[in-house]
């Protein structure tokens, strides 16, 4: 209830500081020199969510996609050889810098959205990758047995239980994997791409604190937010199959 | 009729299930009986093509399963397991629907069979339907399991040690309404088990399985009044014995003519109730339900009890 309640009054704050971010002039002020404006005012910060939010989106979505589908078929007989190299290519996407990523592809794909995407697109894969095979490998072995018994076809065994049975697993798999995103993606500002990042980035180039702090705490704020609302979504699902 | 003809597998030097030729005659219960590592559960699994034989072959009603798409067959079979295997994330009734919903019968239909069964069953249709695995007893959720293996009226129904997850006290009450439901649908069951008291309760024939090949075959009263070997009465040797044969037999039976006194015993009973009776009584005789100046005598079920014996084995 208490959680609830806490969330319930961030979502307020923070679409209060969207749209009428001037209310909260008086609570920056202190923070910057004489002189200096205390509200980004360079764009819309509503607008700049937006993006922000659009390109995670945008990136998660397909990398989700492709996560999923290459956990499915290393886990069928067929394509269980090829379970070690689809490890190493989302684990390479983890561990190799997002920064490094731009700085990289910034010369091919040239500035601004692209970059970015590719870069939050190779993050995500990782947990939804792993989280996807663990939820079929711990797969209770009777149900497995059961689904095959009763006549189903692998593709019906697929979308009718070892998917649905794997769903907790995997949203959660994607509530990391968009946490993750979201915090990534403001150093997509470096490179030019519309995100929350260009707040923080023009506070450090004109040494303005109360930028660097509504563009952080505005993606700490968004990152909370998504996560609760996937925790919502898998506690729900859970409810219904606690025994698998 | 269900035939296992010459049926094998072959794991690299393991010989799991040994050429193993078994008749299943429709509508009958055959059990089979082994210790774990037996192969009697890979023998069921061969069946309905879990497992893929190394040789050999299985036929209902004259046709070679290995013509049938697995898939297809399996609809064909019902499956029942020990820990039931129930789908968490499907209501009771939609678990039942399962293959029902595969075979693309219309909802209508699909319902009332849900119903049907359910009653049957003994479960609620309208408590029990909706709830979901978790929220069922250890009873239920293996009765949902036997109605979701009957669903679709199947040739075949097999069932793997079905009652091991159940505790003593309702094992017996699962045993005894299986075998009725068994009797009023007439379903051709093979089960497996390494309760042999439970293959005498259920069994019109019992195939005792050792090492991946068949010991014996034969009736519960061949088997237990005629092992094949020292392995087998080995299985049976127990210290009820006696009882457990008494207990194929009927009142009904053994009724001789004469006079009794005390309350009747039903003809229905088993002769292994009816000499209990007697044991805790202290009576010679017992007069029978129904059954003016009919009694049954003590003398004649100790003559049915013991091992065979010129002329006093049925």
């Amino acid at each position: 209830m208490i959680r609830r309640i806490s969330v319930a009054c961030l979502c307020i704050v923070v679409l209060a500081f969207l749209l009428m971010p001037d209310m909260f002039r008086p609570v920056l002020q202190p923070l910057v020199a004489e002189g200096m404006p205390p509200i980004y005012d360079r764009a819309n910060l509503l607008m700049l969510t937006l993006a922000h939010l659009g390109l995670v989106v945008a990136a998660i979505i397909p990398s989700a996609i492709l996560a999923v589908s290459l956990a499915i078929f290393v886990s069928r007989p067929a394509g269980s050889e090829f379970l070690p190299l689809s490890r190493a290519l989302t684990n390479f996407g983890q561990t190799f810098p997002p920064v490094a990523v731009l700085a990289l592809t910034v010369p091919l794909l040239g500035f601004g959205l692209w970059p970015t995407l590719l870069a939050l697109f190779l993050y995500g894969l990782l947990p939804i990758f792993e989280n996807t095979l663990a939820a079929f490998v711990t797969l209770s072995p009777s149900v497995r047995e059961a689904a095959a018994a009763m006549g189903m076809t692998p593709r019906q065994r697929l979308w009718r239980v070892e998917l649905p049975l794997a769903l907790p697993l995997i949203l959660e798999g994607g509530r990391i994997a968009t946490i993750i995103a979201l915090s990534t993606a403001t150093i997509g500002s470096t490179v030019a791409a519309r995100s929350l990042g260009e707040v923080i980035i023009a506070g450090l180039n004109s040494n303005n604190l109360a930028f660097i702090l509504q563009g952080g705490i505005l993606t700490a704020a968004l990152a909370l937010l998504i996560s609760e609302v996937f925790s919502f979504v898998i506690r729900r699902l859970q409810y219904t199959q606690q025994a698998r | 009729m269900i035939e296992l003809i010459g049926l094998s597998k072959h794991y690299d030097t393991v010989r799991a299930v040994d050429d193993v030729t078994l008749t299943i005659p429709t509508g009958t219960v055959t059990v089979i009986v082994g210790a774990s590592g037996s192969g009697k559960s890979t023998l069921l699994r061969l069946v309905n093509g879990l497992v893929t034989p190394t040789s050999g072959h299985v036929e209902i009603n004259g046709r070679d399963t290995r013509k049938i798409p697995s898939h297809d067959l399996r609809r064909r079979i019902g499956y029942a397991i020990q820990d039931h295997g129930l789908f968490p994330h499907w209501t009771a009734a939609r678990n039942i629907a399962t293959v029902p919903d595969l075979l693309g019968w219309p909802k209508a239909r699909v319902k009332q069979r849900v119903q049907e069964l359910m009653t049957l069953l003994q479960l609620d249709p309208a408590v029990i339907g909706a709830r979901y695995p978790h929220q069922l007893s250890g009873g239920q959720a293996q009765r949902v399991g036997v109605a979701r293996a009957l669903a679709a009226e199947p040739e075949l129904l097999l069932m793997d040690e079905p009652f091991g997850a159940l505790d003593p006290a309702i094992r017996a009450q699962a045993q005894s309404d299986l075998k009725a439901l068994q009797v009023r649908l007439g379903t051709t069951v093979l089960l497996i088990t390494h309760d042999m008291a439970e293959a005498i309760f259920l069994a019109d024939h019992i195939a005792v399985m050792r090492a991946g090949r068949i010991e014996q075959y034969g009736t519960p009263a061949d088997i237990l009044a005629r092992p094949a070997n020292s392995f087998v009465s080995g299985l049976v040797a127990v210290a009820d014995r006696p009882f457990r044969y008494l207990s194929l037999f009927s009142v009904a039976d053994f009724v001789e003519d004469g006079p009794a006194d005390g309350p009747p015993i039903p003809a229905d009973a088993t002769l292994s109730e009816a000499l209990a009776r007697m044991i805790w009584s202290g009576q010679d005789t017992l007069p029978v339900a129904g059954m003016a100046d009919h009694c049954i005598r003590r003398h004649s079920l100790i003559g049915v009890a013991g091992p065979p014996r010129s002329g006093a084995v049925r």
